[in-house]
């Protein structure tokens, strides 16, 4: 088949959703399709940049490329699933969030002011026009469909996808709590660094870039964490995968994330996950005493929790090898099956 | 955000009363409402947008048209068939000229001499004998800055009468079902009809269906509440049709209750209608709320509800024997009942719970706030974009445009 996978881009950034749908085109090309990325720019501020972005995507003629029929697009995250065509399977990655759960937060978009109110609302509106379009709607979480069928009513099949490839490995539990994602608000690398501000004992890496990453290094200043927080900026996949192996386990607690790969590399490391009750997605993998610890967002129980595994390596190994189990059934093989079926 | 909220309230008697008594405090919870006094057409100060309840009552909304001619908002349309409330607001005025000019308006000149044949009580009054084909709604739609409907029916009649304006669809709130004891009344099965007993409920249908499934089911019992229309002799016709003994449980008028502990006492609830206002019923609602297997007429909104849930009777020359079969499966089925029952209880879950229809509202209210400098926005930012490239007005580059907008419904 010939399969267009569309997913935005945000020139200069990248992550998750980009390194997902990279390995998606080159798991479908690995099944002999012919896949491509479609990919356009977006940028979702001010005012109603967000659904002129959207528009291009409708915009789009995506039935057939060269004279040739495109068989199938796979949407991926909005925009791009305002594409439009005959066989359009969306795997929802993520809804615009500042539109919904984070709107009337410190990470939300949209003022009081009627313009900004009503525009919220049609970006509910369009995903539920675009999504309602969809052949197949798979959520890449619990938390996603969940989201999915609160806003617009429509049932999505759960489907998580496995993380990407990298030298998965265990050769120790270490010293030091990992933590690995682009540095933004959201992902709250900030209580654990007042986690260790608690704990002198306890140090942290955090990996990757963003623009959270100035406010973060001030409070690791301010907070004392002279060489126990070590910002690494982004590293390549040899690094990861070591930081990983050597890790006594990984903190993921982003506000209500909708998946996130990181629970899933941590596990293929067999390395156990901390997180928070109010983290979202990942608590649908990690549960708490069995792949991970799950702790109130307050700095002291993250805290407690870092020392007890620290205190307790046994517990963490058991911990991160039931992760791994758990992480060594989501396949592309399964995934791509249900998405072309 | 402000919103002056136009609709009668309890005490009043009106479905729409009861609807607005259950919204209304889920809307305080989320926006800023007031409740206009009944009579009054101006708006609270600082409202931002006025909602207008509109049924077909002139009683209950004559008060209501009158404000919403006095500053535009948006409607929640109860009905479709809005005629009986323009005559009641125009004749019931001595304003024969008013009704005439709604008919002209709707119907030209044909219209008009109908309308002529209504005011000099040569034919009857069109309200009762050809509601659908003169609906009347058109000042209204006019008027409306943006509808609220319950059903796609009446989304399709608004469009099909011209109305180009924002539209959301808002299913009706259900009732938490209260925990009441079901009415002690025998009957296997115990049949209810709740609702005035009339012709255009389908009464005489009902009650010839009702008196074949006696035949076989001689424990089979009919329980009608409501007050019985004038002109319609329900005794005549239960002794022509020997129901006259106990085969029929007669209530009147209900308080809210004894409504509860009637229809939980029921096996099946019968709902028909024809011709059809494109109203919403309250009595369906409450029974899926409590799980009842309904048997409705095949129009409108009733149309609409799921297969799982109702047992649709098309209104045709063969109603009086669907309706017998419909019933008759539900008497003998139990696991019929019991499946339509778990049915319906999803529905009122997934579709009617009173937050996710309060959230509908606050959503729609929104758009109808700001949607327009949003639409305005879009629109200035392609078309400046188009014009950039060298697509033109009227060129087919931008007709294209419009389609793409149009299809997401950006840029109105």
């Amino acid at each position: 088949m010939r399969i267009a996978v569309c997913a935005p881009q945000v020139p200069f950034l990248h992550g998750g959703a980009e390194i997902f749908a990279d390995t998606l085109v080159d798991e479908l090309r690995a099944r002999d399709h012919e896949a491509e990325l479609v990919t356009v720019p977006f940028k979702w501020y001010p005012g109603t940049r967000v659904l002129d972005q959207a528009f291009l995507w409708r915009l789009l003629d995506l039935t057939e490329s060269d004279g040739r029929p495109i068989d199938l697009v796979v949407a991926t995250k909005f925009p791009s699933y305002c594409v439009r065509h005959p066989n359009k399977r969306v795997w929802v990655l993520h809804q615009f969030r500042q539109a919904y759960e984070l709107d009337r937060t410190d990470l939300g978009q949209f003022s009081e002011e009627p313009a900004d109110r009503a525009l919220r609302r049609s970006v509910q509106h369009l995903d539920r026009i675009a999504l309602g379009e969809a052949q197949r709607l798979f959520a890449t979480s619990r938390n996603v469909a969940d989201r999915i069928e609160r806003s617009t009513g429509l049932s999505a099949d759960v489907m998580p996808h496995p993380p990407q490839e990298l030298p998965y490995r265990c050769e120790e539990y270490g010293d030091f709590v990992l933590s690995v994602g682009r540095l933004d608000r959201a992902k709250r690398n900030d209580l654990l660094l007042e986690a260790a501000a608690l704990d002198p004992s306890l140090r942290v890496v955090v990996t990757g870039e963003g623009p959270d990453r100035e406010r973060l290094e001030t409070i690791a200043r301010e907070r004392g964490l002279n060489g126990r927080a070590e910002f690494t900026g982004r590293v390549d996949e040899a690094e990861l995968a070591s930081l990983y192996a050597r890790c006594l386990a990984v903190y993921y607690a982003p506000v209500d994330e909708d998946f996130g790969m990181v629970p899933y590399e941590a596990f293929l490391s067999e390395k156990p996950v901390l997180t928070t009750t109010d983290a979202g997605g990942p608590l649908e993998v990690v549960a708490d005493g069995r792949t991970g610890l799950v702790t109130a967002p307050v700095a002291a129980e993250l805290a407690r929790a870092a020392g007890r595994l620290r205190e307790h390596p046994d517990e963490a190994r058991a911990y991160g090898q039931a992760g791994r189990e758990l992480a060594a059934r989501v396949t592309w093989g399964s995934c791509l099956d249900r998405l072309l079926a | 955000m402000k919103i002056s909220y136009y609709s009668p309230m309890p005490p009043e008697r009106s479905g729409i009363a009861d609807y607005s008594a259950h919204l209304v405090p889920a809307l305080r919870e989320r926006v800023d409402i007031e409740v206009v006094r009944r009579g009054r057409t101006r708006p609270a100060r600082g409202t931002d947008l006025s909602l207008y309840h509109v049924g077909n009552n002139p009683d209950a909304h004559g008060w209501i048209v009158e404000a919403l001619r006095r500053r535009p908002g948006v409607v929640v349309l109860h009905d479709f068939v809005l005629h009986h409330l323009v005559a009641g607001l125009t004749i019931g005025r001595r304003d024969g000229h008013g009704y005439l000019d709604a008919m002209e308006r709707e119907g030209g000149v044909v219209g008009r001499l109908l309308g002529h044949g209504v005011l000099d009580k040569r034919i009857p009054p069109l309200w009762e004998s050809r509601p659908e084909d003169y609906h009347l709604a058109g000042e209204v739609l006019d008027l409306a800055t943006g509808l609220i409907l319950h059903s796609h029916y009446v989304k399709e009649r608004a469009r099909a009468a011209g109305y180009a304006g924002p539209v959301w669809r808002i299913p009706h709130p259900a009732w938490k079902a209260p925990a009441v004891e079901p009415a002690s009344i025998e009957g296997s099965p115990l049949i209810g009809s709740f609702g005035n007993v009339n012709a255009s409920k389908r009464i005489p249908q009902l009650l010839e269906a009702f008196a074949r499934l006696r035949r076989e089911r001689p424990d089979a019992r009919l329980l009608l509440v409501g007050a019985s229309s004038p002109g319609f002799d329900l005794e005549r016709r239960l002794q022509r049709l020997g129901l006259s003994d106990e085969g029929i449980i007669r209530e009147a008028y209900v308080e809210e209750d004894r409504l509860w502990s009637l229809m939980a006492a029921c096996d099946v609830c019968v709902n028909l209608r024809a011709p059809t206002m494109g109203e919403t019923s309250g009595s369906v609602i409450r029974q899926l709320s409590l799980g009842k297997p309904v048997v409705v007429s095949d129009v409108g909104w009733f149309a609409e509800l799921p297969d799982s849930v109702a047992l649709k009777v098309p209104v045709d020359i063969e109603e009086t024997d669907t309706l017998y079969a419909a019933l008759e499966l539900l008497a003998r089925d139990g696991r019929a009942r019991a499946a339509m029952s778990a049915s319906a209880l999803d529905l009122v879950r997934r579709e009617h719970g009173l937050d996710r229809t309060a959230d509908r509202y606050v959503a729609a209210l929104e758009q109808a706030v700001g949607g327009e400098a949003v639409a305005a926005s879009v629109l200035r930012d392609v078309s400046r974009a188009a014009t950039d490239v060298g697509i033109g007005p009227g060129s087919p580059e931008a007709a294209e445009l419009a389609r793409r907008l149009a299809e997401v419904e950006l840029g109105r």
